[in-house]
């Protein structure tokens, strides 16, 4: 009775997402890699499990379940009782949380994004990076980090003082920023850097930038120091 | 108790999501004009409430709250007797997993195209592209097929009954369509029959039509 992840086994996008909140919560996995470069997600067989022909996608016990922030949440509510608290449960802080989780999807996410296909993706494949291109995402995002600067510097994480989902969600973009030459998120404000070291150095995110997206059993010693303190 | 005050703008896109989803909740609320036109929404007292300068926001007798999607969640949690969110693990589980795809599957290309021929609709003197509604149209296509394999097999979204999922597809759903007519649209093509069997039914929500000109205060249902 073992949860299987399918993804991609890099620490950038969904997948990674997922693999940062099962190490969070300290769950066992077995994770299944999709072959992206030839195409195998958008093949007939796959798009059984996710209809949009996308990774990541998770089997809990023949339960499929995809869209990355999803299963992260289905995961927070059935693992409430162990590991961090990644989803409020009072009504207002609940609120709070979704505000949060809904700045991130609508300010960071698309912004964030955009650069890492521009300057990060597109060399990859030897293709030209449209300058004027890059600078307008990492300048919209310079802007809507002006205001996380605000946020950050009333309380200690973007849903209020507790770390949540809201603040995972932005790890596995966020780190690629600085491989698309930005370094915004330890330049912008005192306020953004202290939260950005905080959330990067959890031990969950530790775990899949050092041991990698790979099944994982409760005896694994580098998995087990995945589990954070609350 | 105070009424809920909803500030933003009558005809506004996002305004519009959260009241059609107060009466769907039968929630009594005054609507609140936020003068955009004039930059209100940029004044260093706006800041404070919703630091992103966007509209709108709620102030539920004293509890402020921005974001469509987060207050429209937060309201359907008050309520939770009408089912707009499941509560049972996994039937929440695939509410999420539906309003997820809401979000990154319908939205981005949706709101960017229904952005822009919603203004043309309205006159609005702001510049629009061509090339940005096809675009992003041909992308809502692709993703729609997606939607029409998921429909096929379900009612809504997320499973038989109705959920906020379906209903965050108000109102780009319905902006993008002013790209086609009443008969062949992109939300409405033969080719897709549950996609428009979905988007018949939601349009024909009474919460749907009570704002087809514009947000106004609503105080008895």
């Amino acid at each position: 009775m073992v949860l299987t992840l399918y993804g991609l086994a890099a620490p950038l996008g969904g997948t990674a997402t997922v693999a940062m909140t099962l190490a969070e919560k300290g769950i066992p996995y077995t994770f299944v890699s999709v072959d992206l470069q030839h195409g195998e997600h958008k093949q007939p067989e796959f798009r059984k499990k996710q209809p949009f022909g996308l990774v990541p996608a998770l089997d809990d016990d023949g339960f499929v379940l995809y869209e990355s922030r999803a299963i992260c949440r289905y995961l927070a509510e059935k693992y409430a009782g162990q590991g961090p608290t990644l989803i409020p449960t009072e009504l207002k802080a609940k609120a709070l949380f979704e505000q949060a989780a809904a700045v991130e999807f609508a300010n960071f996410e698309p912004h964030a994004r955009a650069a890492y296909n521009e300057g990060v993706l597109k060399p990859h494949f030897n293709l030209p990076i449209d300058a004027s291109a890059l600078n307008t995402c990492i300048s919209k995002l310079s802007d809507n980090l002006d205001v996380y600067e605000v946020i950050l510097g009333k309380q200690r994480f973007l849903a209020g003082d507790e770390f949540t989902l809201a603040d995972l969600f932005h790890v596995a973009f966020g780190t690629t920023l600085a491989e698309a030459g930005c370094d915004l998120m330890t330049s912008k404000g005192p306020n953004v850097k202290r939260w950005w070291k905080e959330v990067t150095s959890r031990p969950a995110w530790l775990s899949v930038l050092n041991s990698g997206i790979k099944t994982t059993m409760c005896e694994d010693d580098a998995f087990k120091s995945g589990v954070s303190e609350p | 108790m105070a009424i809920l005050k909803l500030h933003g703008g009558k005809q506004a896109t996002c305004t519009r999501r959260v009241a059609t989803v107060l009466h769907e909740l039968q929630v009594p609320f005054e609507l609140i004009e936020v003068d955009v036109a004039n930059g209100a929404h940029k004044s260093p007292e706006y800041l404070k409430i919703q630091p992103f300068g966007q509209i709108p926001y709620i102030d539920d007798d004293g509890f402020l709250l921005y974001e469509t999607r987060a207050i429209c969640r937060y309201i359907a949690a008050k309520y939770p007797e009408y089912g707009l969110i499941p509560t049972e693990p996994k039937a929440n589980a695939l509410f999420e997993q539906a309003a997820s795809v809401e979000l990154t599957n319908f939205d981005p290309s949706a709101s960017k195209a229904g952005l822009q021929l919603w203004i043309r609709k309205m006159g609005y003197p702001f510049p629009t592209d061509d090339k940005i509604i096809a675009d992003n149209l041909e992308t809502l296509e692709k993703k729609l097929d997606a939607y029409e394999a998921i429909l096929s097999k379900q009612r809504y979204l997320a499973g038989e009954t109705i959920t906020l999922a379906d209903i965050f597809h108000l109102p780009y759903g319905v902006f993008v369509t002013y790209a086609g007519s009443e008969s062949d649209s992109v939300m409405n093509r033969a080719s897709r029959p549950n996609v428009a069997r979905w988007y018949k039914q939601l349009i024909s929500r009474p919460s749907w039509l009570a704002y087809l000109d514009g947000v106004t205060t609503t105080t008895a249902y």
